[in-house]
């Protein structure tokens, strides 16, 4: 005989499992129709408009009103701009990234931290702000670029946007190193620089890795920051000052004239679809670094 | 963290310094110096930031242009209507995203097994959280514009920002759960509570603090999300009501606006509407992470007794 209080337990338990396991099975229907919907869309300038996928690819040519949507430019621009962040904020968040796991005193972490969470919640749009008001002059004043918008301004605010990212997974990273053997390297005699440098360096290379590979993954798909800044001109850069075009900026610029149905908007959801392809890349080598770590 | 007296090296005199350990006790030194100087210029930059965009939009501030109406071609438009936007879209996501993602939370860190589901669910999560935001703007653009024939609404971006942010408040969901001991569980069920009973009496009270925390922090995100809502709620405040309460009129955040007003608009104050815009939008976003701060650790106080 079970006591109606203990049946009524019961069955809040078999409706809240149906519940939560409802709600767990919503994440995968909402990817699997993002996925779907975006890929059928997206491959419409191949499928409908019968565009060689070399062509969108590999031509610089835009001009999809005449069935040559070559998207090379917006590609290369997109490569460019993260490659620029990487190599400017890549470096500089592991540096800092060791700062914050090695060096900072309790005080300093106590502003950092807060101070990186705050750079986190800027919006987009008050980055490119800042870029335009802020970099776009300087630039445009103490170099040979006649506008000040181009490749430099969207790399520099691109950088300074993964920071909080790859800062904060290289510490986890770094603190994730056994501590015995940075006391090892102590113990035999090498100075603090020299223990990050040979010991903890290689030992946390994989979480490196990862801080590096998601922020690149932020840089790629960060859109309208980097469009107020990098001048929207369908060219290759053909210096660190000129301008050009990256593949969600051109998605932005674009879309709001595209008519439904237009080659012009197959060609914008065609990049899309490529955006989303790199980003889901970029997360498979994430768990093939993690993989390899464990 | 190495402790400065082993760095240093303190070597017996005796012994004396060899040019190379002097070379690395400077190499050292220098390491030292660079890392604290590239340290302190983040925080420089960031309150130099937050002071330029002082100084940029202070002018700006004035009743009649953080209550006054938009203007379309002339000069003195306000963005009262903007700001009501952003915020109904904001509770609007809330109400989708904390329901869905709190649940899925839930039942990945408490209920799921390792299993084909659990990884299918984690690995989609993960790859929702990768979509990028323009990339989940277009997603939002062929369902609810192009399918289901709403036009620029509200809801639609309000959905779309669900989208966009159902992973990472999973994630805070599983980190809190996962930070509530064990013991609190056992001792739970030893008194007989169901594993319902145990997740709503016991392990959510302790890791409410946690999750408001995380929560309130998104809702700052979604405050400043552009690249989405262009393409879903629309680049125009609703012209039935400046402050319209139906989710099926458009509704440009101020967010939107800023990009909108810089990029397309014909306005004669650009400058003005967009400094005073960025420097609301940076206000906001230093709101909310104080106050996640201060009513995450309240909420802990409050439910749990602990101080951190």
């Amino acid at each position: 005989m079970i006591a109606p209080q203990a049946r009524l337990a019961h069955r809040t338990e078999t409706a809240a499992t149906f519940l939560l396991r409802f709600a767990a099975g919503f994440v995968i229907v909402a990817m699997a129709v993002l996925l779907g919907y975006l890929a059928f869309e997206g491959t419409k300038t191949f499928t409908a408009d019968h565009v060689s996928p070399l062509v969108f690819l590999f031509s610089s040519n835009f001009s999809p009103d005449t069935h040559h949507p070559g998207a090379a430019v917006f590609i290369a621009g997109s490569l460019l701009v993260t490659l620029f962040a990487l190599c400017v904020g890549g470096p500089f968040g592991i540096a800092v990234g060791v700062f914050l796991a090695e060096l900072a005193p309790p005080r300093m972490t106590h502003v950092l931290k807060p101070a990186i969470e705050v750079m986190v919640g800027i919006p987009s749009v008050v980055y490119g702000w800042l870029g335009l008001s802020l970099l776009v002059p300087l630039i445009r004043e103490h170099t040979s670029s006649p506008s000040g918008f181009g490749l430099a301004a969207a790399g520099i605010v691109l950088s300074i946007m993964i920071l909080p990212t790859v800062i904060t997974l290289s510490e986890d990273a770094f603190r994730s190193v056994p501590a015995t053997l940075k006391e090892g390297s102590l113990a035999l005699g090498a100075t603090r620089w020299q223990t990050i440098t040979r010991v903890l360096l290689p030992s946390a290379r994989s979480g490196i890795s990862v801080a590096v590979i998601l922020g690149m993954a932020r840089a790629i798909g960060e859109t309208l920051a980097i469009q107020m800044v990098i001048g929207n001109a369908t060219q290759f850069a053909n210096g660190i000052f000129a301008p050009t075009a990256a593949l969600p900026t051109e998605i932005v610029t674009d879309m709001p004239g595209a008519t439904q149905g237009s080659p012009l908007e197959h060609a914008l959801f065609s990049m899309a679809l490529l955006l989303l392809l790199i980003a889901m890349l970029l997360i498979l080598l994430v768990r093939f670094a993690l993989r390899r770590r464990a | 963290m190495i402790s400065a007296a082993s760095a240093s090296g303190a070597m017996p005199s005796a012994i004396g310094a060899t040019r190379g350990v002097r070379r690395r006790r400077f190499a050292d030194a220098l390491a030292t110096v660079v890392l604290w100087t590239m340290a302190c210029s983040i925080i420089v930059m960031l309150a130099a930031f937050v002071l330029y965009m002082l100084y940029l939009g202070a002018g700006a501030m004035t009743p009649s242009f953080i209550f006054g109406q938009p203007k379309e071609t002339t000069a003195g438009g306000g963005i009262g209507p903007e700001i009501y936007n952003s915020f109904y879209i904001l509770v609007l996501t809330l109400l989708f995203t904390i329901p869905i993602a709190v649940s899925a939370g839930i039942y990945l860190q408490e209920y799921a097994r390792p299993g084909l589901f659990r990884t299918i669910v984690q690995f989609s999560a993960e790859s929702l959280a990768t979509v990028p935001s323009i990339v989940m703007g277009l997603f939002g653009l062929l369902i609810f514009v192009y399918t289901f024939h709403w036009g620029f609404t509200a809801l639609g971006g309000a959905l779309t920002l669900t989208l966009l942010n159902l992973p990472a408040l999973m994630r805070v969901t599983q980190e809190a759960l996962g930070s509530v001991p064990d013991t609190l569980r056992e001792g739970s069920v030893a008194l007989g509570g169901t594993r319902w009973q145990t997740i709503t009496r016991v392990v959510l009270p302790s890791a409410i603090g946690r999750m408001t925390t995380g929560v309130v922090l998104i809702a700052g995100r979604i405050f400043g999300e552009t690249a989405a809502l262009i393409f879903t709620a629309g680049l125009s405040v609703s012209v039935n009501a400046p402050y319209d309460p139906n989710p099926f009129h458009t509704a440009e955040t101020l967010a939107v606006h800023l990009w909108y007003t810089r990029s397309e608009s014909v306005v004669p104050d650009v400058y003005r509407i967009g400094n005073g815009s960025a420097l609301v939008l940076l206000i906001m976003v230093l709101l909310f992470n104080v106050s996640a701060r201060v009513v995450g650790r309240a909420l802990t106080k409050r439910f749990t007794g602990r101080t951190s």
